[in-house]
Order: structure tokens, then sequence, then C-alpha cells
């Protein structure tokens, strides 16, 4: 996969690029918007990470222009504004996502992946990682073959982590999908409700499926 | 005393004491008058017709004078009434605009014309303040993400000894903290120069207090502190859905962080008054009748302990403050002596 960062300042542009580089993403970078667009123009990308702020043409007018001539291409906002307005008028100009500065590396690139993956989501109502499975449908989580009682919080909580099953989850990206927060409110909700739900699938099973990856987030995986 | 009281009082002295001496001249003349006239019989006559000249015409003269004299001060210092009405209106938030002046370019006008001056360098004052403050946290995020950035980055490295990475991993919670701090100051700096737009719309306000209730219960339950809802009526107030949120959250988590183990916490909704009235008690070592007042400072620690201990930003009652006045509300709290630390969030209700 190719992703294409603009950011104009280079040091951001250096650890963002090398930590994509690390998961298996080709990175292309560029300093400005106009740049950007050649370069988008140029090359078929499959995702664009696109900081506001940037020297002449900024970061919305860059993503208008895309969308203007129909590039589709999945685009994740960064901002050091972290405005909520700004948040609402970019997702309605086309991008498909938004991170405020100062972001996790860790959070940046699990919301690179979760783009890459748009659309080729699991479908099915099943969920199903090791012997751990949850039913959209009828909202019943097993593992092997008892049945675990859920809270509605927990329920969201371990649907959102099975959808990105073996992708590393941020704790904002937590918040943002399971309690619908687009603010950090500086509690460790999010690590006491997966420690919870940790007791309930993972206590008495072998072996432990959630793992935590300390100063980036939380992941759900067969492996480790 | 105020002034025009005393302008009165003087004005009524000079009248009188005018009125003494035109009366005691008068007496004088007469009498002259009557020893030249070698003692004539309607003398006495002349006498009594002076002193009823001085009751008849000299006292509703001089209650005139005194009527006349309030009128004139009362007159005189309606501009000083207005513009001390004016001027306990003045806020920081209001600077921009102007006391009135009545341009007849006398003492007061001239008055009223240095005060507005005043107010404007003041706004301006306050306005770079709050620029600064904005500019700053925006200044700040670009160097703190670069940090974050490369510390994680670091982390990566797989050959890093467990010291090394346990030091990394601590710088990066700090930075985090700091991340939290940046964010808090920048969101307080806009909210201060009105940028903050919230959307505002008929939200079910019972349905947030159960969410909060359930996280509460979440949150508490490492610490064994129990959590208790009692009563919450359905009430619609009109505000932003996600500020709401934050401040309820934001509360619970005061409450349980400042709690002992196997404390309490205890939150309830009801209307009071037309208000819908929010209340979260929380068990615990309270706080002192000195720092009570200053609670809700940008950053006041009080003189809890918890300084070192907790990780919170320091900014969480004085957004929780903003929150509550964006909505036209009111918050307090209350604490020691009362075994229990309460606080009391008033909002309108939605019509």
């Amino acid at each position: 996969m190719r992703v294409l960062v603009v950011e104009d300042e280079k040091k951001t542009a250096s650890f963002v690029r090398k930590a994509l580089q690390a998961e298996g993403f080709a990175v292309d970078a560029c300093h400005n918007g106009d740049d950007a667009l050649a370069a988008a123009k140029s090359t078929p990308f499959d995702i664009i990470v696109l900081d506001i702020m940037l020297p002449g043409r900024d970061g919305l007018s860059v993503l208008r222009q895309l969308r203007e001539r129909r590039d589709a291409t999945p685009i994740l906002l960064l901002s050091a504004r972290g405005e909520v307005n700004e948040r609402v008028e970019g997702l309605n100009a086309g991008a498909d996502d938004y991170l405020p500065k100062p972001f996790e590396l860790a959070e940046l690139v699990a919301r690179v992946r979760a783009l890459g993956r748009r659309g080729g989501d699991n479908k099915s109502p099943v969920l199903r990682v090791a012997d751990l499975t949850l039913d959209t449908l009828t909202r019943r989580a097993q593992r092997g073959g008892a049945e675990i009682e859920l809270t509605a919080r927990e329920y969201r909580l371990l649907e959102f982590l099975m959808r990105s099953a073996g992708r590393l989850c941020g704790r904002m990206m937590i918040l943002e999908k399971v309690w619908d927060y687009d603010f950090d409110p500086g509690t460790n909700l999010v690590d006491v409700y997966v420690r919870r739900l940790r007791e309930k699938i993972d206590a008495r099973f072998e072996p432990k499926l959630l793992h935590t990856v300390r100063g980036a987030g939380y992941l759900l995986k067969a492996q480790p | 005393m105020t002034i025009r009281k005393r302008l009165t009082l003087w004005y009524a002295g000079v009248l009188t004491l005018s009125l003494l001496i035109i009366g005691l001249g008068t007496y004088r003349e007469i009498d002259e008058q009557l020893r030249h006239a070698h003692r004539r019989a309607p003398a006495e006559h002349a006498i009594s017709e002076t002193s009823e000249m001085v009751f008849e015409v000299g006292l509703p003269a001089v209650a005139l004078g005194l009527l006349g004299g309030w009128w004139l001060t009362r007159k005189a210092l309606a501009p000083v009434s207005k513009l001390t009405e004016a001027i306990t209106k003045v806020h920081e938030r209001n600077l921009r605009e102007p006391l009135p002046h009545t341009g007849s370019g006398d003492e007061f006008d001239r008055l009223t014309e240095v005060f507005n001056a005043m107010l404007a360098r003041l706004d301006d004052s306050f306005n770079r303040i709050r620029e600064f403050t904005l500019h700053a946290s925006h200044e700040l995020k670009t160097p703190l993400t670069v940090l974050c950035g490369e510390t994680e980055t670091a982390l990566r490295d797989e050959s890093l000894s467990p010291a090394e990475r346990e030091r990394l991993v601590s710088q990066l919670d700090e930075l985090h903290r700091l991340a939290r701090i940046v964010d808090g100051l920048t969101l307080l700096a806009k909210a201060d120069a009105g940028q903050v737009d919230l959307k505002f719309e008929a939200v079910g306000l019972d349905e947030l207090v159960r969410d909060n209730f359930a996280d509460a219960q979440i949150l508490a339950d490492p610490q064994h502190i129990q959590v208790e809802l009692a009563g919450c009526e359905v009430l619609k107030v009109r505000g932003d859905r996600h500020r709401l949120r934050q401040l309820l959250l934001n509360l619970a988590d005061n409450a349980v962080k400042y709690n002992q183990p196997h404390g309490r916490v205890k939150m309830g909704l009801r209307r009071t008054d037309g208000m819908a009235e929010f209340t979260i008690a929380n068990t615990g070592a309270g706080i002192s009748p000195e720092a009570l007042p200053r609670i809700f400072d940008r950053f006041y620690r009080g003189d809890l302990a918890h300084s070192h201990t907790m990780d919170g930003c320091g900014l969480g009652l004085s957004i929780a403050q903003w929150i509550v006045s964006a909505h036209h509300g009111t918050i307090q709290i209350e604490s020691a002596p009362s075994p229990l630390t309460t606080v009391t969030v008033r909002l309108p209700l939605s019509s």
C-alpha cells in the first residue's frame, strides 16, 4: 500500500514516514499543498495523510481540490488546532478521518491501517477470534462454548476490538468509536473497561486474546 | 453621606443663615426707626406685622428654596448615578461596550470619555493575554507532536534494555500529560475568546446521567468505591451533548479520584424551581474552607496532597465551570465540615 504524507514540519514527516514504513507501507512525503496535488495526480495513492496547516495552500483546500477532481483516495487529516468545528468541516469536505495533534504514533498508524481496510470490513454477522465469537445479531458473546455476559458498553467495546482484530487500537480511537467522545476526557475510562472485559473474556481461558501495548493502545488477536 | 445629601444640607444652611441675617437687619432697621419716631402708638403694630411677614413669606421661601436645592443637586448629580449603574455592569467579557455618554461636554461627560478609554485599554490587554495563551498552546503542539512521535519511534527499537524502555515509557506518559494540559489550555483560551462553537439541541439529561452513572461505576470499581444513583428524573435541557457529557464525566472522575478506598459516590438528577439539578457527592478528604473559593481557578490544586499523586491536568473544574456557564447554568461545591463533598449543577430546562 502506498501512502502520501503531506506535512510541512520535517521532523513530524520523518517519524510518521518511518513508522508507516515499519508497518510495511510504501511512503512518499511532501511539504506543501501544491506539491501534494501534483503528487496525487501523478501517482495513485491508497491513503493520504494530510496536515491542515501548510504554508501556502492549506490542507482543507488540498482536500477540496482532490474531491473536486473526483479523487476518492481515503484521507486522514492532521491538525494542531484541534477544533471541533474544524473536524466537522474536514469531514464534510470529504475527509475520512481526523486526528488532532499531538497524536500518538500508534494511533496514527492504526487509523491509516483502518482506512486501508475500508470497505473490506468483515460483514459477517458473527465475528470470530480464536475460540471467541460475537454474534452481532443476537448480541451474544461466547468463548470455548461458555456464554459471556456483557453490559451494553462492554459489548460495543468488544465488537469494535473484534472488528479491528489484529490491528492496534489507540485510546482516542476507542473513545471515539465506543463512547462517541470527540475529546480526550483525561480519565482512564478505556483502560478500566478493557481490564473488565479482559476479566470476562480472558481470565479463565487460554490463549490470552486481549493485549495491552503500553503507551499505545490495545490489540485483540490470537497470537501475541 | 452622599454628595447630594451634603450639598442639600449646605444649601439649606446657607439659606437659613442668609434669612437670619436679613431678619436681623430688618429688625434693627425697624428698631432704629422706632426710636427716631419718639414712641408712636402704631409702632408695636409694625413689629408684629414684620414678624408676620417673616413667617408668611420667609418660611415658604425657605421651603421652596430647599425643594429647589434638592431638585438642583439631584439633577446635577444624575449623571453620577447613571455612570455608577453603567460601571457596575462592566465585566471582563463586555469591555468592548463603551459606557453611554451624553455629549454635553461637562465634567461627567469628560469622566465617561476617560473611563471608556480606560476600558478600551483593558480590553486590549485582556485580548493580548487571551491571544497569547491561544498562540502559546498552538505553538506548543508542534514540538509536543515531534517529542511524542520520536519517543514512540525510539520505543520501537527491539534492542532497548528493560530499564531504558521503562524510562522512555515514563517520559511518554509525561508527554501525554503535557499534551492534555495543552489541550485544556487551548479549550479555555478559545472559550475566553468566545471562539468555541456549541451545538445547542434538546438533550435528554437523564440519559446522559444514566450513561455517566455506568461509567462512574466502572471508574470506581478498582478502588471498591460504591456508586449510587439516587433518582434520575426525565428532564430535557437545551445544550451541547458532547460538552454536557464531558462535564458529567469530569465531575464523576473527580468524585472517584478524590475519594477513599471503600468510599461512596452518590449522584442524582431532579427538577427544582424550573431548573434541572444534578448533584454528585463523594466521601474523601474534602476541601478546606480556605481552598473552596479558589477551587474553580485554573491549575489550582488547593492544600490537597493529591497534587503529586494525581495525574489530572489541573483544569478539569475550570472546564466544568465554563461548560456550565456556557449553558446559562450554575455550579457550586460544598464540602467540610460536611463529611461529603457535594457538587451541584443547575441548568435551565428546555422549554
